[in-house]
This record gives structure tokens, sequence and C-alpha cells, in this order.
């Protein structure tokens, strides 16, 4: 009777903990993080975790430490504390290929540097897996696959230098696509274009996140994007504070952490109807 | 046509294709890097590296190798430590090399008629020995850039991208510029030290005005460099005159054609 109560125990530990493996592991998770850039703390103590599917709107005033913020989670700058991507701990993190990265400074790139729309894309394929073998015919039909999903297929083979801002960031965000990674983090990609545009690209990158499931984090600076069409919003001014978006969600007590206390910013759910409409 | 019964006019043409196809396809990357006067100062080093092994009666070609080997590395070095950048650390190993190469001509007690040759190249010398040499470097040179092409092309474009993908950017940096040494060395003996510059910019230069994709602007750089060294070698041929100078002539004039094309097309 023993035995048969012990191999029963046994048996269960051993569903609990298949059940815990299946369980998939955070995008990513970050504990007690400070960032420091030439000795000065920038970012203090975030901690936040961030879900597969999860479209997280990064917002604060310049110089608040959004970028540096980006960079500690990329591996560029060191930093003190946690961070763990999809499990595993930075330093030892090796699966890059599932991460995406378009900087802030992508489009400002030498107009006169000869490389057509596709060629551009195809960089995205490079990858420490592929070192030193050309692109496969696969590589070339999932870059022609992400310039269809960013309406840039007409322009394959224009020279970079010759696109408009918007289409600029289109073609890096196809570049970031075509590695069909699971984490895609943007950071300020559509700065300086016109409102149509801006809304249009939105509209893209919020496509990707509900029909490919991409864990979405990108820079903003407009309120308005983020409230209507993202699941988590972080405000960050050193201090960062992470709430979900839910029609309860007091927006300008979380803003006025990182803007401060005089900030006040006017939304209405109904902002976005027409507009931005919530998917 | 009948210079081409002479075995010395068959080794320059095939020497000088050969240094011009590789100078060409390492010269693109270096323009698009922002180091195109990295080939000068490698090339002025290297004057020094000549000095020493005509002093010590070994071969030029290699010590000027050693040197320019050296050289890169230092830039590289003193890059990464942020002593110097790219530039000024370029500028920094032209002064050291020049200013060695004339000190060990004063200790061999002055000028020596074969540097001269160094100086302002020698193609119509090539031997079959000097046809292996190059031919060795070039192949070197053109299964490296043509294994990490894509690579080389993604960390030109953005280094900290490149980075970020899991490029190993630091070693292929150095495997590049000791490629740029090398490429520069084999090139002394065609268009000499002084004018080296212009065969690794000039072609690179050229075919960038034309707007094309990367892949396109390669080929035609490659097809500018091997032309203009070919047209100028028969040129100075026909002419007698000084055939380096005309191949670097030839150069800026297919330079300045395509600049006019452009504005006017």
């Amino acid at each position: 009777m023993g035995n048969t109560k012990e191999a029963s125990a046994v048996r269960m530990s051993r569903i609990k903990r298949k059940e815990e493996a299946t369980v998939p592991a955070p995008v990513l998770e970050v504990r007690d993080l400070d960032v420091s850039r030439s000795g000065d703390i920038v970012v203090k103590g975030a901690t936040f975790t961030i879900n597969e599917g999860d479209f997280v709107g990064i917002v604060g005033p310049n110089g608040g430490g959004k970028t540096t913020l980006l960079h500690a989670i990329l591996g560029i700058l060191p930093s003190k504390g946690r961070i763990r991507l999809f499990g595993e701990g930075i330093n030892r993190f090796r699966r890059w290929e599932r991460v995406a990265y378009v900087s802030q400074h992508a489009i400002n790139f030498d107009p006169q540097f000869p490389l057509s729309v596709r060629e551009l894309v195809g960089l995205g394929r490079v990858r420490r897996g592929n070192l030193g073998r050309p692109l496969r015919k696969e590589d070339w039909s999932a870059v022609d696959d992400a310039l269809g999903a960013m309406d840039l297929t007409e322009l394959a083979y224009r020279r970079i230098g010759n696109l408009s801002g918007g289409e600029k960031q289109r073609v890096f965000v196809a570049k970031a696509l075509v590695r069909d990674p699971d984490l895609m983090i943007l950071d300020e990609p559509v700065a300086g274009v016109d409102a149509t545009t801006m809304e249009r690209f939105y509209q893209r990158i919020s496509d990707l996140n509900q029909e490919r499931g991409i864990t979405v984090l990108i820079v903003s600076h407009d309120l308005t994007a983020v409230f209507c069409r993202m699941s988590k919003v972080m405000c960050v001014n050193h201090d960062v504070h992470y709430a979900n978006i839910t029609p309860d969600l007091d927006h300008n007590e979380l803003l006025r952490k990182g803007y401060g206390e005089h900030f006040h910013f006017v939304f209405h759910e109904h902002s976005c109807e027409g507009v931005f409409p919530r998917p | 046509m009948r210079l081409l019964e002479y075995p010395f006019f068959r080794n320059a043409l095939l020497g000088g294709a050969i240094t011009a196809l590789v100078c060409s396809w390492v010269g693109l990357f270096l323009i698009l890097r922002k180091e195109a006067m990295m080939a000068d100062g490698v090339a002025h080093t290297a004057f020094g590296g000549i000095a020493i092994g005509l002093f010590l009666g070994i071969d030029p070609i290699l010590s000027a190798l050693v040197v320019s080997i050296l050289a890169v590395l230092a830039i590289s070095y003193m890059r990464k430590l942020g002593l110097a950048s790219s530039d000024a650390g370029t500028a920094v190993m032209l002064a050291t090399g020049f200013a060695g190469g004339l000190i060990v001509i004063s200790l061999a007690g002055g000028f020596n008629i074969e540097l001269f040759t160094y100086l302002f190249g020698s193609i119509l010398t090539i031997d079959r020995g000097d046809l292996v040499t190059v031919s060795s470097l070039a192949v070197i040179t053109m299964v490296f850039l043509g294994l990490f092409y894509k690579e080389l092309l993604s960390m030109t474009f953005d280094e900290q991208a490149a980075r970020l993908v899991g490029i190993p950017v630091a070693p292929l940096s150095i495997a590049y510029n000791v490629l740029v040494a090398v490429t520069i060395v084999l090139s002394i003996k065609v268009v000499g030290i002084i004018l080296v510059v212009a065969l690794i910019v000039l072609p690179g230069l050229s075919a960038l005005q034309l707007n094309r994709s990367f892949r396109g602007t390669m080929i035609t750089a490659l097809g500018f460099g091997m032309t203009s060294t070919v047209l100028g070698t028969f040129l100075s041929a026909i002419y007698d005159v000084a055939t380096s100078g005309v191949i670097v002539f030839t150069m800026v004039g297919i330079f300045l054609f395509v600049a006019a094309y452009r504005r006017l097309g």
C-alpha cells in the first residue's frame, strides 16, 4: 500500500514537472536593474515582466533612460540586477536570432551607401549560425515575404538612400521581421514622420503583434497610440513604472510619475475610435 | 597588339589586372567604412618595411608585408584603447613608418636606386615569381572576401546591429585590416607606394556614383579597376611614359567621365 502511495506521488511530481516545463518562460524578466552611463545611474531599480504576445509602449521624457534600458536588455550596456530573456540570463543568452532591434538612429545612414531595399532586408538574415555561408534560397524567399508584409515589394530594387522617411522605417522593420523574431524592440521608429504615415506604421506593428504573436516593445512619444493600441505601458524616467492598459487605468497617475506632477494628458476611450481602432 | 608577344608585357597585364581586381574589391569596403586614407597610411608605413628589407638584404616585399600588418594592428589597437580614431591612428603610423624608412636609408648611407622602383612602381618588371606571389595573396584575399562578404557588408553598414546578431565584429575587422595591408603591399609593385591609394579608392569611388545596388556597385568597381589598369598599361607602352602614372590618370579619367555622365544624365 505504502509503495503504491509512493509511486503515485512520484507520478504526480513528474506530471507537475512536465506541466511546469511546458509553461513558456516570460519573454523578458527584469529584476532590480540598475544601469549607469559614464558613472551616473540612468535607470534605477527596474522590475517588470513581459510575457509572450505583449505589446508594450515605453514612454517618458527625453533623457529619462528609455534607450539606456533597451541597451541593457540587449546586452549592449553593462548593468546590475537580473535580466532574463526567454528564461535565460542575459550573460548566457545566445539565441539572439529570436530578438530583433531597430535603433532610433537606424534611418540616419549614409544616403550614398550602395544598398537596394532587398539587399538591406537580406542583411537581416545574417547571423552567427550562417557565418561564412552565402544566403540560401529560403533566406531570399523570407526576404520577399517580409517585403510583402511591409508593402515594400514594389520598392525592392530601389536604392535605400532614395526612400522617404516613412519608407525607410518600414524597410528597417522588414529587416527586423525577416529574422522571424519572437521579440521585436523598436526605439522611436516613427520620429519625424507625418501623422498618416505614423498611423499606418502603428497599424502594421499592431497586425504583426496580433497575427504573428510577436511580442513588441516600442519606444514612443505618441501617448494616444500607446494607450489606444498597446496592451501594456512602461513609463521611464530613471525609475520604471509599468502597468496593464485597462479601461480603469488612471493614465495621468501613471504618467505623472515619469513626466512630473503637473503633467496632464487628456485621453478618452473614444479618442481611439476611427483613428486608432483598438483591435 | 605586338606588345602582347613580349612575356614581360603579358606579365604586367596579368599582374596588374589581378592586383586591380583585389584592390577594387577591398577598396570598396574601405571607402564605405570611411577609412580610405588607411590605404595611404599603410602604403607609407610599408616604405619603412621596404627600407628595412633592402638594408638587411631580405625580400623587401616580405619585410613591407610584416611592417604593414603590424601597422594595421597598431591602428586597430589604438582605436580599441581609445588612444586615437582610425583616422588619427593612420596618421601616426604613416609618420612613424615613413620616418623609420628615412632613418634606415640614412643608416644605409644614402638613397638606394631600388627603393625608387618601390616608391613609383615597376609593373613592367613583374616576373613569374612576382606573379605567383601576387596571385597567391590575391586568392587568399578573395577567398576571405567571398566567404565573409555578407558579414563585412552587415558590419560596414551598421556595426552595432551586426554585433547584436552575433557576428564576430572584432576578429573580422582585424582580419579585414590585415587583408588591406596584404593588398597594399602586393600593389606596390604595380603603381608604387605613392600612388597605391588611387588603385584602392578610385574604382570604388567611380562605381559609387552610379547609384547602383551593392552587388552592382561591386561588379562595376571591379570592372573599372581592371579596365583602367589594362588600358593604362597599354597607353603607357604606346606613348612610352611612366606606367603607374598613366594607370592612375586612366582611373581619374573614368572617375571624371562617370561624374559628368551622372550630372548630365
